[in-house]
Formats: C-alpha cells, structure tokens, sequence
C-alpha cells in the first residue's frame, strides 16, 4: 500500500470516528452465512444456465452476503447513503458498492413535502427489498421481477419527489409522483436475453459484474439520458400501491469499442402491497415490457424479446416468528434476431420461507424454492431446455447497529 | 352575611381594654364563621362529569379528547397550563395523541434507536425539530388552540397529534370509552369530543351540560359514523422501506 493509499485511509477513519463522536454518522451491518443444498443446473452464476443462486457444485456452508451501511448525516436535510456489499463469489472486487447516494429532504412546510436522491441507488419497484442494505425482508430470496431488478439495475442520477402528506387534511396516507433522470445503464437487459428470468439473492454491485464471464451493467454507452416516472399511494400504513414506468432510452445501434451493446429496455411495472392486520401482509407485482439490441430497426436482424413476471406473497408474521409462501411465474418471448435458439423462457416457481428473531441481533431463516422453466438456449451446453431446480438454505445472520 | 354587617369599626379611642379584647374575640369568631360558610359553599359547587364516548354498536372509544369549557367567562382561567410529554418510540409517537393546555410546554425526547425529525406545518404551530441521539432540545410552547398535526421528516408513516385547547378542564377516554373530569365548579359547560379516528361532523360532538354541584354530571355520546380505520402498531424491526 503506497503512503497515498494510507493516507486517504487514515484520513478516512479519522473522519469517520470524528463523525461518529458528533453522532452525525450510524452504521448497520449484517453478516449472513449459510448452509445450502441445490438440485439441478449449474447456477448462471457459475457459467451455467441455472436459474437459483447456489448448484450442487456451490453448496455446503456459503457466505450469503456480509454489508455495511453507513449513514452519515451532513445537515438535518441532507443525509449519505451506501452499502457496501461482499458475497464470496466470483464478483471482481471482493468488497463492493451497490449504492451511494445524497438524499436531501428539505422538512415539509406545505402539504407537499420533495425530496431528491443524487447518485447510485434502487428504484422505487420492489414491495419486497424494504430491509436495510435492500434485503428481502419475507425470505431470503426476492421474486423473479425484484431478482432482476437488482441484477440489472441502477439508478445512477437524480430522482426527484413530490409527497402530498394526508395528515394533515385528516387522511391517513399520502400519494407521491417520483421522477429520475440517470445514465449509465444501457446494458440492462443483456442478462434477462442471455439467461432469462431468476430468482436469486445477489444483487449486482456498482464495479464488480455479475455471472461468469462477468456482465457490467454500469456503462454509458449512447451518451442518452434514460428516465422513470411513478406513482405510489400509501392508504392508512395498511396498503401501498406502485406504479412505474421505465425507459432507459438505450440506442440499441450503439456500442463500445470493447463490443458492449447498448440495449434498450422499457417496462411497466405495478405493485400493492396489502397489510390488513398486524400479521398478514399480501404483495404482488407485475412487471411487463421489452428490450431490443442490434442496429437494424427495421426489425428482422435486431434482437427483439417481450417478457413479463408476476408473483403473489403471503406472509403470516408472530412474535418472533414469520412464514412466508410465494408463488412466481415469469416469461420471455424473443421475435427476432435468431442466432441460435430463441430465449424464450418459461417458468414458475413455489418459495417457502420461515425466519425467527433471536433478540435483536440474531435472526435464523430457512428457506426452500423449486423453480421449474423451459429455456432453449441450454441446448447449447448439451443440457436439456425443461429443468427442475431446488435450494434449500439455511442462514443464520447477525446484524449490529452503531449510532444514533 | 350579617354576621360581617355586625362587626363595627373600632373609631373610639376611649373603650377600655375589656371592650376591646371583646370586639376582637367577636372579629375571629365572625371570620372562623365566614370561613367555615365558604368551605361550605364551595364543597357543595365543585362536581365531577362523566364522559362515555361509544361507537355506532355501543362499545367504548378511547385516545378520545373531551374538553369542558365554561360558559362563564374568565372561569378556570386562573388553572396553569401542565408540562407534558410527547415520546417516540419504535418510529411511532407516543402518546399518539396529546392534549394540552394553551401555553404548555411540551417536550420531545427521542427514546428510538433511530433518529427523528418531527415537524409540523398546521397552522397552529410551526416547528421543525430533528431529533438526534444525545441532543436534547428545548421544549416546545403551544401559544395558540387549534389542532398540531406532527409527522417524522425521515419516517412518512409516523404520525402525532397535539391537541391545543382553550378549555381548563380536559382529559382521553380510557380504553372502554370513559373519562371523569373531576372538581367542576358550578355552572354550565360546553363539552368538546375531539379524535382524529372519529367521521362524526363536529357539530354533532358538542354539547353543553349543566353542572349544579349536587351530584355529578354525566354525558354518553354515541357515534352514528364509523370510526376511521386505525393503523395497527406493526414491529417494523427491520424495515427501511425503500
């Protein structure tokens, strides 16, 4: 390590434990380590065409995911955001970033309350991924649509909001219009054309690619801005509904001078989220759209291919117990640019999870999924296109708190 | 009152000492008389009213504000307006609702393990406060009656209310719906029923009750609306809500 090196490292720590002292900075981390056992096809993220997280060649005791999220506040409106991340698999950086960014939440003095994220950071589709650090709090592993959320994408730019607060005019809930502009993201949609949907736990992270060859995500490639807009409702804290529209506006003619396609990849995304007691919560999501690449618009040399993904959750949450039941069902239709066989996907799957508190630090979850799904492309590694795959897991997290 | 009218001035220089030790004997004794009537009368003005909110099938509402406001002007005036207490914890505001006294003080502590910043733009009373481990604040004042309507900056699904009245006699229902305001002097009040849950129109949730210092005063007020749903504290352990 060069004398540079320590010194932004030196310097960092003391800033840190300065920021600490002033109770500007708290800090949640969670380790995750698992016991696995997987059937089926080697996982794509092992370089085959499997769609779960762990095969039987990565099973046994497994890091599930080991983060720190740091949370420094610089004013009382303006706060700092970022997760960094570690999973033990083959992404390029051992420690990695999935999000950074400023959050500015000037306080509300109209019943309109804004707010703006600047940086890299989730969009608003998951009902799911509403832990700290974006963990799936009703299982370990999210539903095909939020698993693709969080492999392909990023925000990386500014989301601008509008909340009306209900309170105030005697309702109990509120509705926000959400904007954002970003960049650096016109790779999405590479992965859901290469292996389909998933239903997997490891998000991709900012610097460190995902699968293996390794797929970046994080590049700007037609120097076009893509855009979201959204609606959501909160209705009594007992109902949230989301809708979202995304276009990354990528020129699927473009490309880097080390071959990497822009793709350009829309969808409509809708979501509720139903919490009619205490103790049940019912969430389903629906997302529809297509992705294209390749420079003939005309049609019949570009990659073209619809998909859509929907799920249904219930989950029963006592004490310090929850289980959850979840069923998906996703699909991708490819209609031109035929190289081999076409990436049509078709599948479904049953999760099953059951997770217990033990105090506020330990948490022990088990979880198992079948997933069945059809996908030509695994003809070209001599495999048959129908799989059956299961994983059951077991992990046992601890989680810490520092700060206010 | 006679016994006061009987009492004469001492104006002649010249009584002897025995009519004046007498004077002053019929002095404390007129005034111990006075006194003892007073007591007396007052004992007999001060009653108690007793509330019962209930719903459209009869059970009782509680976290309902009732005010009792006298009819006579200046009456209870004198009563000085409490400190009190708006906690949070587990990203919620406890109690959830508060009311108080115009020129109150109230403090936020933040006993959470997360930070808070509390705000309010009714227009009532306007204030922003951020709510940090280890940064006490000063407390709050509410100078004017009205409705505060409180929520969290960093949490959207917090929310408080701090209900700021005029009235010197107020109170909540308890679970079951009742409340006793207790050592009304005499008169008649009007009585104010307040809740954010309650659809009622707020005419019909006022009423005026006569207090006579015999017996107490009771008041059962029946809601013909239904009760708006009321969020059910969920643990939220580890939720971030993206």
């Amino acid at each position: 390590m060069s004398w540079v090196h320590r010194l932004v490292v030196c310097s960092l720590a003391l800033w840190m434990i300065d920021a600490a002292a002033q109770d500007r900075l708290s800090v949640n981390g969670d380790v995750d380590l698992r016991w696995v056992h997987a059937t089926g096809e080697t996982s794509y993220l092992n370089g085959g065409l499997g769609d779960l997280r762990f095969d039987p060649d990565h099973e046994g005791i497994q890091l599930g995911r080991a983060f720190l999220a740091p949370n420094f506040r610089v004013t009382d409106i303006v706060s700092l955001h970022a997760v960094f991340d570690a999973y033990g698999d083959h992404g390029r950086n051992p420690v990695d970033v999935s999000e950074f960014y400023l959050d500015v939440r000037p306080f509300p003095t109209t019943a309109v309350r804004w707010r703006v994220r600047v940086g890299a950071f989730f969009m608003p589709v998951s009902l799911e991924n509403r832990g700290i650090g974006w963990t799936d709090v009703y299982a370990i592993t999210p539903s095909a649509v939020n698993t693709w959320i969080g492999e392909e994408f990023r925000t990386i730019g500014a989301e601008f909001e509008a909340r009306w607060l209900g309170a105030s005019s005697g309702y109990l809930g509120d509705v926000a219009l959400v904007a954002a502009a970003y960049g650096w993201n016109d790779p999405a949609g590479t992965l859901l054309a290469e292996r389909g949907f998933a239903l997997t736990d490891r998000p991709s992270t900012l610097f460190g690619g995902l699968g293996r060859p390794p797929i970046d995500f994080y590049h700007e490639i037609d120097r076009k801005p893509g855009y979201y807009g959204g609606l959501s409702w909160r209705h009594h804290d007992r109902l949230e509904v989301r809708a979202l529209r995304y276009d990354n506006r990528g020129d699927p003619g473009s490309t880097t001078a080390a071959g990497v396609y822009a793709w350009r990849t829309r969808f409509s995304s809708l979501g509720a989220r139903l919490e009619p007691s205490a103790h049940w919560t019912f969430i389903a999501q629906y997302l529809d759209g297509n992705t294209a690449v390749g420079a003939d618009s005309s049609g019949y040399d570009q990659f073209y291919m619809n998909f859509h993904a929907d799920f249904a959750l219930a989950s029963f949450e006592w004490a310090q117990e929850r289980l959850t039941a979840r069923y998906d069902d996703f699909h991708t239709h490819q209609l031109s640019g035929f190289f081999g066989p076409p990436s049509n996907d078709d599948g479904h799957s049953w999760t099953f999870a059951w997770s217990h508190d033990c105090g506020d630090h330990w948490q022990v979850v088990a979880e198992w999924i079948r997933l069945n799904s059809s996908f030509p492309p695994r003809l070209t590694l001599g495999e048959s296109p129908v799989q059956v795959e299961s994983q059951l897991q077991i992990a046992v997290r601890y989680r810490f708190h520092l700060g206010w | 009152m006679n016994h006061i009218k009987s009492l004469s001035p001492i104006s002649s220089a010249g009584r002897s000492r025995a009519e004046i030790n007498f004077a002053l004997c019929r002095r404390v004794i007129a005034t111990c008389i006075t006194l003892i009537s007073l007591a007396g009368s007052l004992s007999v003005a001060a009653a108690d009213i007793s509330v019962m909110v209930v719903d459209r099938e009869g059970h009782g509402v509680g976290e309902v504000v009732v005010t009792a406001m006298p009819a006579a002007a200046g009456a209870g005036s004198s009563l000085i307006p409490k400190a009190a207490v708006m906690d949070q914890r587990n990203r919620a505001f406890v109690p959830g609702v508060l009311v108080v006294r115009v020129g109150a003080s109230v403090e936020f502590p933040n006993n959470d393990w997360v930070s808070h910043e509390v705000y309010s733009f009714s227009p009532t009373k306007h204030f922003q406060l951020p709510l940090y481990k280890g940064e006490p604040h000063a407390p709050i004042t509410f100078d004017r009656a009205g409705l505060v309507v409180l929520g969290c900056n960093i949490h959207d699904t917090m929310v408080g209310y701090v209900y700021v009245t005029d009235a010197p006699y107020f109170g909540k229902t308890e679970g079951e719906g009742a409340l006793q305001l207790k050592g009304l002097p005499a008169g008649d009040y009007r009585i104010t029923v307040w809740s954010p849950f309650i659809a009622d129109a707020p005419a019909s949730l006022t009423r005026t009750v006569h207090v006579d210092g015999n017996e107490p005063a009771t008041m059962r007020v029946q809601l013909s609306l239904a009760l708006r749903a009321r969020p059910e504290p969920r643990p939220r352990r580890r939720d971030w809500d993206y």
